[in-house]
């Protein structure tokens, strides 16, 4: 393994990463444990857990670890750039060129199909993340008092996330802690 | 300087950013807002690009964010202000949150994250459709979308293509 080598491997994952980043993980399987067999496939799936509960982009995250425990500091960053490439380049090439046709219908038409997938696969994560949540009373209190943060005070994202951080984890510690 | 507020921003979106993709959104929307870097309705069309093109869709959407504010420059500066939060986290922070995300403190803390990430995508959900509320053909599509997606469960291309087609169609009859 040479770091040139696992950018070029970084570079084709990045290529046909199709779809959003959630199929990263069984085409980092294929590679890296099946084909390579550089990892065992417990350690990739730490990896994809880890990379879920620590923010950021998972993706990305997932990226990091398996170029950090391949090849140090050196390998995480090599594989980061990698694994952007091809999509930088798709991004920079299309937006120049979509400039020009930006305003024909079909585009247009293209586009607006495209808008309210987009909307249907936010409202799809949202569910699935409601699933993987325990809904009690705590759940639906912070869910609703950070929308109306949200949307009646027109919060921050970012203030919204601090505040209601630390609100819950104050009420947990002060409620729930000496219940246990 | 614009490229060190872009740094300062994205910088913030890889840090806080919880969920997936989509996570990014509504700090995306919230820059159209407060910078007019480039607006809602631009903003739509930017992350319809983004996840039909290859790579992870909010690594996709910032490096568009950053083009369409600074250029070339700026796509570059967006994109990797994006990932070194992941970078940092994954080589100071990897060990120790292994160590460490059976504490209270780390549990109870990843349980508040659920609902407030789940309020995030849900205000700017309200938004965009909100944005679109008199598009009846796009909500049903919406709606369409999303019966089908819980009815057989395919990859999210599969629905990306098809809402496409429905849209140059739409194009070709109705306009």
């Amino acid at each position: 393994m040479s770091l040139l080598k696992l950018f070029f491997i970084f570079v084709k994952i990045g290529a046909i990463l199709l779809g959003g980043g959630y199929v990263i993980l069984p085409i980092i399987q294929d590679e890296f444990t099946e084909k390579r067999k550089l990892l065992t496939n417990d350690e990739v799936i730490e990896f994809y857990t880890l990379s879920q509960s620590l923010p950021g982009i998972v993706a990305a995250n997932m990226t990091m670890f398996i170029g950090y425990r391949l090849m140090g500091k050196f390998g995480a960053l090599i594989a980061m750039i990698g694994i952007i490439f091809v999509p930088f380049l798709t991004i920079v090439c299309l937006a120049s060129i979509l400039g020009s046709f930006i305003n024909n219908r079909y585009i247009q038409g293209l586009l607006w199909g495209i808008g309210c997938a987009v909307i249907a696969l936010i409202l799809l994560t949202i569910r699935e993340m409601m699933q993987h949540s325990d809904k009690n009373l705590f759940f639906y209190i912070i869910f609703l008092l950070s929308l109306t943060a949200l949307y009646v005070f027109n919060l921050s994202p970012i203030s919204t996330i601090i505040i209601f951080s630390v609100l819950g984890v104050l009420y947990k510690y002060l409620f729930e802690r000496t219940t246990e | 300087m614009i490229y060190l507020l872009l740094i300062y921003e994205f910088f913030k979106i890889g840090m806080f950013s919880f969920g997936g993709g989509y996570a990014t959104i509504p700090f995306l929307y919230h820059l159209s807002l407060i910078y007019y870097w480039y607006t809602p309705n631009e903003l739509t069309h930017m992350i319809a690009i983004a996840s039909i093109t290859p790579g992870p869709v909010g690594i996709n959407v910032a490096t568009y964010a950053g083009l369409k504010t600074a250029g070339i420059m700026g796509s570059i500066v967006a994109t990797l202000s994006e990932m070194l939060p992941s970078f940092f986290l994954v080589i100071f922070l990897s060990k120790m949150l292994n160590k460490y995300k059976d504490s209270f403190f780390i549990k109870s803390w990843i349980t508040t994250l659920k609902p407030i990430g789940c309020a995030l995508l849900t205000a700017v959900i309200i938004n965009l459709i909100k944005a679109e509320k008199n598009d009846y053909i796009g909500l049903l599509l919406v709606l369409f979308l999303i019966i089908l997606s819980v009815k057989s469960k395919k990859e999210t291309i599969f629905y990306m293509i098809i809402a496409g087609i429905i849209g140059i169609l739409k194009a070709f009859f109705v306009w």
